[in-house]
């Protein structure tokens, strides 16, 4: 058993913190958003993107026929726990790109797909930026009973119906889309396929939702008789569940990062605590100390999954279990958080220049940021059931 | 980074468990209960044959230089299987001794435990019934060419058996001021004139006794460390024995879960098994999440301990979360169980008498609190280190 890192990782580890040191210093810390608040927020994100991809870290895993460096998984890992620390921006190519439109495009796409929507991405291009269309007014966490439909007529496709919860909707190009293709089937599983869709396409509307301190991060997006060309479909038709169950596989190891930033975030606030004096406090330092514990608890769970994979071992529940236990510390840190700033806690977190803001807002974003990270990528409790069904194999409720 | 156990780590987790599977299942554990000195001493002859005590001493003294992880296996294999015995009592002062004592205590004392299954305990807590040092009345004076030792210890497990004694007492020289000066470390003989023992009523059946120290007679070299360390030795036996225990209580978490998930399998009400019921399935995936992060805090400190960089956060870490998530277990065990758990005939609690005894060896959860706040406090951050 060794639980230390290597020379490659720990240099890689290095080279991060200096890129962070290079290009965050200026006390910029982007906390769980990937869409910037405003304008001039999504023209930094951007620049920083396209900084990594100088490096090729947009991409470290991709194989290296397709821009990438091939990273193995624990190398990932090691950068995901320092994008996280540091919180740099601009990862993730909107919010899909890097992530699962590419990987899933490398597995199930065309040649000329591949050629046309990889490079954009690996770039750090504006054109490389994805949403993902996966959500509905009545389709959340049961995501197979989806009704937005996409009807074959000549050689487009012609979509109609709407998603919902699309983070990054305004700012993204592309959309990866799972919409129906059959309705008259035995299992509602089947009949789904994905696509690829330009968010300038005719009859597509975005329409901003904001959350309830009124940020900006998702959307609803309509579909009004949208033709998109037929070779826009990806892999087989009405195949499309497994294929989006790989891309949602994926989409696992958030709480890597996360476990990063609420390092980040126990460092942070102990600081707080030591120029305020509150560090005398025995309630202070209780909770501190319980809140650092869990933390590395998290962080320590969160590496499993990436060892797994490094050894070739199915990654199954484990990936569900970290997240629903991210969830769970997030919401009790950053209500520790916002209860040590006391008064400063009632500032509005997108003013972070104001002279009275305390540790740039970001305790007060993240408090108001963790119930929209609870539902993102699947809610606590579906993943709950995941654990429950796949980690201890207990009967279906 | 590997989460693998090597082959020597595996050996001992294999053997250990087969030979508790065998020697201890829960049936001689109620026996052995029942019996008043707390452990069958048939059976800890057998663990010091298989070298047990002696698994991470030197081969100079009688053991078998193994690693701490490999320790950290072993403990977590004896909570799995509730085995009592001295085995946890005896390692904390072997390791204080490897540690702090001179050569001719460790060439006297350590080939007795390693080989002979020679038995101890420390005798430290009293009145003030904490681990911390502030507590310590027992009083040491200078007499001719030794000590005089004068106090009463508490809870002090495995008594009325053990050979001899780590205990701590204030030099009669030091302040009083400072609750850490003055302190020292003695190795009593249990058979010495002047020590009295007598057991405690305790739920673990632990054999916890009073000992009493009444002009105890201490010849000189049978001090541990250099004079006044006693504070510094304490501290070092609480971070080692934080991470032993946390690795038992892991095991016996662990054992209580698995009895837990397989009840509400096997338990059928309103026509299907508790098991399907969504209520219930949250609750065991959070007890799963917690035992789960419980067992690599518990690793990465031992395997910290194995590179000889302990980490005092995760020293504390470990034990802060065995202390939390035992308890958790065993409760939440019970309240799955319905009625039946709380009956003495199913094993579920006998692993929960554990529980106050194993929160309280290797420190209770406010003072590892305040060991991690002093580690959070003390440290430079990371990002000011890089940042500034």
């Amino acid at each position: 058993m060794d639980f230390g890192f290597g020379e490659k990782e720990e240099r890689f580890r290095t080279e991060i913190r200096e890129f962070a040191k290079e290009n965050l210093s200026s006390g910029k810390y982007w906390v769980m958003q990937a869409e910037g608040q405003t304008d001039d927020d999504w023209a930094f994100i951007m620049s920083v993107s396209k900084k990594l991809a100088e490096k090729k870290w947009l991409t470290l895993a991709w194989p290296e026929e397709h821009g990438g460096l091939g990273m193995s998984h624990i190398q990932r890992m090691v950068f995901e726990q320092e994008v996280g620390y540091w919180g740099i921006p601009g990862t993730t190519m909107g919010i899909s790109g890097t992530g699962w439109v590419g990987p899933s495009l490398m597995i199930f796409g065309t040649d000329e797909q591949k050629k046309t929507y990889l490079p954009p991405i690996a770039a750090g291009d504006e054109d490389g930026i994805w949403c993902t269309g996966y959500s509905e007014p009545d389709s959340g966490s049961d995501l197979a009973s989806l009704q937005t439909f996409a009807e074959r007529v000549g050689d487009e496709y012609v979509i109609n119906g709407q998603k919902v919860w699309t983070s990054c909707a305004h700012r993204a190009k592309w959309m990866w889309l799972a919409a129906r293709t059959n309705r008259d089937v035995k299992k509602k599983h089947d009949g789904i396929s994905l696509f690829l869709v330009d968010m300038q396409s005719k009859g597509l509307k975005v329409n901003p939702l904001r959350n309830f301190v009124g940020q900006h991060m998702f959307n609803e997006v309509f579909f009004d008789d949208v033709r998109i060309p037929a070779k826009n479909l990806v892999g087989v038709e009405n195949n499309g569940w497994g294929q989006l169950m790989t891309a949602l596989s994926f989409e696992r190891g958030m709480a890597v990062c996360a476990s990063g930033m609420m390092k980040r975030m126990i460092d942070e606030l102990t600081e707080y605590s030591k120029e305020t004096h509150r560090i005398c406090d025995p309630l202070v330092r209780a909770r501190l100390a319980d809140m650092s514990m869990e933390v590395e608890k998290l962080a320590l769970l969160s590496q499993e999954a990436a060892w797994k994979a490094e050894r070739g071992e199915a990654v199954i529940h484990e990936p569900s279990r970290d997240k629903a236990n991210m969830d769970e510390i997030l919401d009790r840190l950053f209500q520790f958080g916002v209860e040590l700033l006391e008064g400063y806690s009632l500032m509005d977190p997108t003013h972070r220049n104001n002279r009275w803001i305390r540790l740039k807002g970001m305790i007060e974003q993240c408090y108001y940021f963790v119930m929209g990270m609870a539902v993102a990528g699947g809610t606590t409790d579906t993943q709950r059931n995941i654990v429950a069904n796949f980690g201890l194999q207990l009967p279906r409720s | 980074m590997d989460l693998a156990l090597t082959k020597d780590q595996k050996m001992i987790q294999k053997s250990s468990r087969e030979f508790f599977k065998k020697e201890c299942p829960t049936d001689t554990v109620r026996e052995i209960r029942a019996a008043p000195l707390g452990y069958d001493q048939k059976m800890w002859r057998k663990m010091v044959e298989l070298g047990y005590p002696g698994l991470v001493l030197p081969e100079a003294y009688g053991g078998s230089g193994g690693d701490f992880i490999e320790l950290a296996l072993l403990m977590e294999e004896i909570g799995k299987s509730i085995v009592p015995s001295p085995f946890f009592s005896t390692i904390q002062c072997a390791l204080a001794i490897l540690e702090f004592g001179n050569e001719d205590q460790k060439e006297k004392h350590l080939p007795d435990i390693a080989e002979k299954g020679a038995t101890w305990s420390f005798a430290h807590t009293e009145q003030h019934g904490r681990l911390d040092v502030s507590g310590v009345e027992t009083r040491v004076a200078a007499d001719g060419d030794g000590f005089v030792l004068n106090g009463t210890k508490l809870f002090v497990p495995y008594a009325s058996s053990a050979g001899r004694f780590l205990t701590t007492a204030r030099i009669e020289t030091g302040s009083m001021d400072n609750s850490e000066s003055g302190m020292v470390v003695f190795l009593v003989n249990a058979k010495a004139d002047g020590v009295q023992i007598e057991t405690i009523p305790t739920v673990a059946c632990d054999d916890r006794c009073e000992v009493a120290f009444k002009n105890v007679r201490i010849p000189q070299n049978d001090i541990l460390g250099n004079g006044e360390q006693g504070a510094t030795i304490v501290d070092a036996i609480i971070q080692h024995s934080a991470v032993l225990k946390a690795a038992e209580m892991y095991g016996s978490a662990r054992a209580v879960f698995e009895l837990t998930v397989n009840y509400t399998k096997e338990r059928k009400q309103f026509g299907r098994a508790l098991a399907s019921f969504q209520v219930v399935q949250h609750r065991l995936v959070n007890l799963l999440t917690e035992i789960d992060g419980l067992k690599y805090l518990v690793y990465k400190a031992a395997w910290a301990f194995s590179t000889r960089n302990p980490d005092r956060l995760l020293n504390s870490a470990a034990k802060l979360k065995a202390n939390s998530v035992h308890a958790a277990v065993c409760r939440q065990g019970m309240y799955l169980h319905g009625a039946i758990g709380w009956t003495e005939e199913m094993d579920i609690g006998l692993y929960h008498r554990q529980t106050r005894a194993m929160d309280f060896d290797g420190g209770a959860s406010d003072l590892h609190r305040e060991q991690i706040a002093c580690e959070l406090e003390q440290r430079t951050p990371l990002f000011k280190q890089v940042l500034d």
